[in-house]
């Protein structure tokens, strides 16, 4: 037997051996905590930072908008939406029932926006509510920790002054969809990113480069639910990790007015159609407003499926911009074109004197003038005051199509007068070459006739017609039209100026062609024979053309007289090109009402109304001399008139 | 009177008890790290009640000092049945947590008696490994008795189901018959039979979660949301310490509630965090005195039962250290050991206090008798 003492020396290998198992264990351990400290220690400490780092794009603040006189058109506002990141649901119906009591949602509606995102990662945050109010978003903030998954994204929404005024000028900014993502990287070979938002129209669209800004992004601290720590460790945690500020958009100064955007929306109240005004010295687009419009806001709050319906769905388009992006039959508001051609041509002079029976017969068919019983011998003023046309098709008769296409075109019709606004129209000047490609035909001598006034195959845009007129009105000076003066940055440092854009000078071989052209279209006003002798506003001494745009083809002076009883779709568009003042021209403006029937009757008064608000406010003084003036013409058509009426209608000749 | 307190102090063996404070301090100041920030949770206050438990427990060590070692090994057995009782009694009314049944709560008391049980078992080993040949070499003849004194605990916690404690106390086991001088033929032969049926008990003996917990073991990184999540978290806490660490209160895994179970089992990959590799040197040292002093103390005593005894105590509490340092840095698969003194928890501290107590009383009994 061994005695105690010596049993426990018999053992001493064994606590020997085992004092080598400990320190083997814990050296191993000591191993492989070296291994992840200092071997991996670099990686997994980025992981650690990863964990607990989101990177949250802090939205570059869009540059305003500004009318020319420094009035604020478009605003940004912040905006609150509810989100929830499905990952960090905790008790999903518990949660969902509360968040269905803050927003008033019902439960079902947040269960369909649920299931719509349902395919996309857990951990991206689905918007549950968008533009919540204050209320909501003070409860959603004060019962955040119950709320596990749920918080407030903010961001600054796009908000536009003067809602559905100019809005086709403007535009908007929506979010990038899923099919323009690639579309749009292709395009401007940026990074763009899905719920990106990009000008997508008017303004916003052209100028986005500008106004965007570049969105930069900031680090926060995050815990496992993916709730923003309020208060962040004093390690070094943000070191080597660089936030990104947000470059500021740029401010835009545009050459619009705002009162009289303001004006021109109102002239427009009721009526389909648009206006344009143009300064006639540089091509500044003075004001631009298409109805019916819409609210450009809506678009960056996310628009609501009903309102997008009621826009798609709407037979006047809203979205149709009728000043750039539609092109009518110019009507005669083409004649003054028709008329410096000829004039040009030589086909007509100042002694010309045409005799209007009423109407003008080409081989088997004649050709009516609206006047029923013809204007009698007439003359380029008095054919440009009443409209005739047989004066125009006459002098057409003498040339061809293509020299009033030369004409035409000098003056800016028929092609892209290259305003910097997406998806203008051309218009469409037609030559004989033109049809011979387009349909293989040979041009036929009656298309002259019609064309001479302005319909068939003629095409122009209110900003092709108001171009050319302030060519007419300035000496025959093509200016681009533009809309954007300047672009500051966001601490007001001009960058960029836009200069008046001049185009061409067109040389007129006969000095009095614009002259009487001119006297013309002032007669038409200011004449009691004039066809918009009604629309004279006083103050303004404008000077202008009416024209109706057939839609129908029907013979003019057929359905002219009834065109108050046909259905509105069958009703001529009626359309005003004009210049004022008179004797010193400033501003020019061309109007086009769909189905308004007559050009005096419809858009006569609408650039009466611009052009007044114009008048007042930056040609006070010309607009108090102006009155006087009228006074002295009115004098004197009151004279001619008592002297002209015991006279014999003078015996036409040619 | 004077002279005698002296003597007194002089001879009274204060290392484990040293041991087991110095190692509590760095323990409850990392647990007051990991949790400060878990107000909501109402974790915050750990800390504190583990401090308690920690008076407790020194209480308790203090005065099993002064119980003679002769004492206890009476008692031995009676531990051991009185502990196992209290493992029949969590089978039969015990409280789920985890989704294992292994709480008992009496009055205001919660319990873990799995916790006990390897100090029950231990006692019951020493004593009948120094009555039954203590000079023999162990084979398998003399191990089918002590054997069954294992298993019968061990299955009863495994069944509850603790796999963890289970294992560690068939570890003990092991631990306590290779210092009874296990034949090397037997433990070859145990190896192998041990791997057999470890094979045989991950197809037909674990439960799907358990065996989850193998499969993330190997590659955690196939299920980093799910299973891997906690492996993987424990790692780059562990690793995003680096050197020196991040510094106290520092850890964000923690604070930002990356790494669950931050306060229990991964107490040290929180700590390794904020004190990097350096900190994590210091804390493994304090761990191996204690241990080695308890390897010492068993060839320093005159009675072969406190030898036998100590190796038992030491291996209890090497077991945890070890197997919570390896799952949670990835060695070995997450079981839930906890850390001894560093992990919250007042049954595990409690049997610490008791083991350091015995490890005291028999340290005495040395120098005092001699």
């Amino acid at each position: 037997m061994f005695g105690e003492e010596e049993l426990v020396k018999i053992h001493k290998d064994r606590a020997t051996l085992i004092s080598y198992i400990i320190t083997a264990a814990f050296g191993l351990v000591l191993a492989r905590l070296w291994y992840l400290q200092v071997y991996k220690g670099e990686t997994l400490h980025n992981y650690s930072i990863q964990n607990r780092l989101r990177k949250e794009v802090v939205w570059a603040p869009r540059g305003l908008i500004y009318s020319r006189d420094d009035q604020l058109l478009v605003d940004n506002i912040p905006r609150f939406d509810a989100i929830l990141t499905p990952q960090f649901l905790i008790d999903k119906e518990e949660t969902l029932n509360k968040l269905s009591g803050i927003l008033s949602l019902e439960r079902a509606s947040i269960d369909g926006v649920l299931k719509k995102n349902s395919n996309q990662a857990k951990y991206r945050p689905i918007i549950i509510k968008k533009n919540i109010s204050f209320g909501e978003l003070a409860q959603i903030e004060s019962q955040n920790a119950e709320l596990p998954g749920v918080s407030v994204d903010t961001f600054i929404s796009r908000e536009y002054r003067d809602k559905e005024v100019g809005a086709h000028l403007l535009g908007y900014i929506s979010e990038i969809s899923q099919i323009q993502l690639p579309k749009l990287r292709e395009r401007d070979r940026l990074d763009y990113r899905l719920g990106d938002f990009i000008g997508q129209f008017g303004i916003e669209e052209q100028l986005d480069r500008y106004l965007r800004g570049e969105n930069g992004h900031e680090f926060v601290e995050v815990d496992a639910r993916g709730r923003r720590k309020r208060y962040i460790n004093t390690d070094n945690l943000f070191k080597g990790i660089e936030d990104e500020k947000p470059l500021s958009g740029m401010n835009v100064k545009l050459t619009i007015d705002r009162d009289m955007q303001i004006a021109a929306y109102e002239a427009l109240e009721g009526r389909v159609g648009g206006v344009i005004a143009l300064d006639v010295e540089s091509g500044q687009v003075l004001a631009m407003v298409s109805r019916p419009s819409f609210d450009p806001s809506q678009f960056s709050r996310g628009l609501s499926p009903d309102y997008w319906r009621s826009l798609v769905n709407n037979k006047e388009h809203p979205l149709r911009d009728r000043n750039i992006q539609e092109h009518f039959s110019p009507g005669s508001t083409f004649k003054a074109i028709t008329g410096i051609a000829a004039f040009e041509n030589g086909a007509i002079d100042e002694r010309t004197e045409v005799n209007c029976g009423g109407s003008f017969r080409l081989g088997s068919r004649v050709y009516h003038c609206w006047k029923k019983e013809g204007h009698g011998a007439t003359s380029l003023v008095k054919a440009i005051r009443e409209s005739c046309n047989v004066y125009f098709q006459k002098a057409a008769f003498r040339m061809d199509i293509d020299e009033i296409a030369k004409y035409a075109k000098a003056f800016g019709m028929g092609a892209r007068t290259g305003i910097s606004l997406p998806r203008e129209v051309s218009g469409l000047i037609p030559t004989k070459d033109w049809k011979r490609k387009r349909f293989g035909q040979e041009w036929q001598p009656g298309e002259t006739l019609s064309c001479s006034i302005g319909q068939s195959y003629v095409l122009s845009s209110t900003i092709q017609l108001a171009t050319a007129y302030a060519a007419i009105a300035n000496g025959g000076k093509i200016f681009r039209p533009y809309v954007v003066k300047d672009v500051y940055d966001d601490q007001g440092e001009l960058v960029k100026t836009f200069h008046p854009e001049l185009l061409s000078k067109i040389e007129m071989k006969n000095p009095k062609t614009l002259q009487l052209v001119r006297e013309g279209l002032f007669q038409v006003m200011n004449n009691p024979k004039g066809t918009a002798f009604a629309r004279r506003g006083p103050g303004i001494m404008m000077a202008g053309k009416t024209g109706t745009s057939q839609v129908k083809t029907a013979s003019a002076d057929k359905v002219y007289q009834k065109c108050d009883l046909m259905d509105y779709e069958s009703r001529h568009h009626g359309l005003f090109v004009g210049f004022a003042p008179y004797d010193n021209p400033k501003i020019a403006t061309a109007v086009i009402i769909e189905h308004g029937c007559s050009g005096s009757g419809a858009a006569a008064p609408v650039a009466e109304k611009v052009v007044t608000q114009y008048m007042k406010k930056y040609q006070p003084e010309m607009y108090l001399e102006n009155l006087e003036k009228d006074k002295l013409i009115k004098d004197n058509w009151v004279k001619t008139l008592k002297a002209e009426v015991p006279k014999a209608k003078p015996t036409a000749t040619e | 009177m004077n002279q005698t307190i002296l003597q007194f102090l002089k001879r009274y063996d204060f290392s484990f008890l040293g041991s087991m404070s110095a190692i509590f301090l760095v323990g409850v100041l990392n647990l007051y790290s990991a949790t400060h920030s878990q107000q909501h949770e109402g974790l915050d206050s750990l800390y504190k009640s583990q401090m308690i438990w920690f008076g407790i427990s020194l209480s308790v060590a203090v005065a099993i000092s002064f119980l003679n070692p002769k004492t206890i090994e009476r008692f031995s057995y009676v531990a051991y049945i009185g502990t196992l009782f209290l493992i029949f009694l969590v089978l039969l009314m015990g409280k789920v947590g985890m989704g294992a049944q292994r709480w008992l709560v009496i009055g205001p008391l919660r319990m873990q008696p799995s916790e006990f049980m390897k100090m029950g078992l231990v006692l019951a080993l020493a004593r009948y490994f120094t009555k039954v040949y203590p000079e023999r070499e162990l084979g398998f003849k003399e191990l089918i008795f002590p054997g069954i004194i294992t298993m019968v605990p061990a299955v009863m916690v495994i069944v509850q189901p603790d796999l963890g404690t289970g294992m560690l106390l068939l570890f003990i086991f092991a631990m306590m018959i290779f210092y009874k001088r296990l034949k090397w033929k037997t433990i070859m032969t145990l190896g192998i039979i041990s791997l057999v049926s470890g094979v045989l008990m991950y197809n037909f003996g674990l439960k799907e979660y358990q065996r989850k917990r193998i499969h993330t073991f190997i590659d955690p990184y196939e299920d980093a949301k799910g299973s891997g999540y906690n492996a993987i978290q424990s790692e780059i806490a562990i690793g995003s310490g680096r050197l020196f660490g991040k510094g106290f209160k520092n850890s964000s895994q923690a604070s930002l509630n990356y790494l669950p179970e931050n306060h229990t089992d991964f107490v040290f990959a929180i700590f390794n965090e904020e004190h990097g590799f350096f900190g994590s040197v210091f804390l493994v040292i304090l761990y191996i005195v204690f241990f080695m002093r308890m390897v010492w103390l068993a060839s320093s005593v005159q009675r072969f039962y406190d030898s036998v005894l100590v190796v038992g105590i030491m291996s209890i509490f090497f077991w945890h250290t070890f197997i919570n340092m390896s799952m949670v840095s990835g060695l070995l698969p997450i079981v839930g050991i906890p850390l001894p003194l560093m992990s919250y928890g007042g049954s595990s501290m409690l049997t610490f206090g008791v083991g350091v107590g015995i490890a005291t009383s028999i340290s005495n009994t040395r120098n005092f008798f001699n």
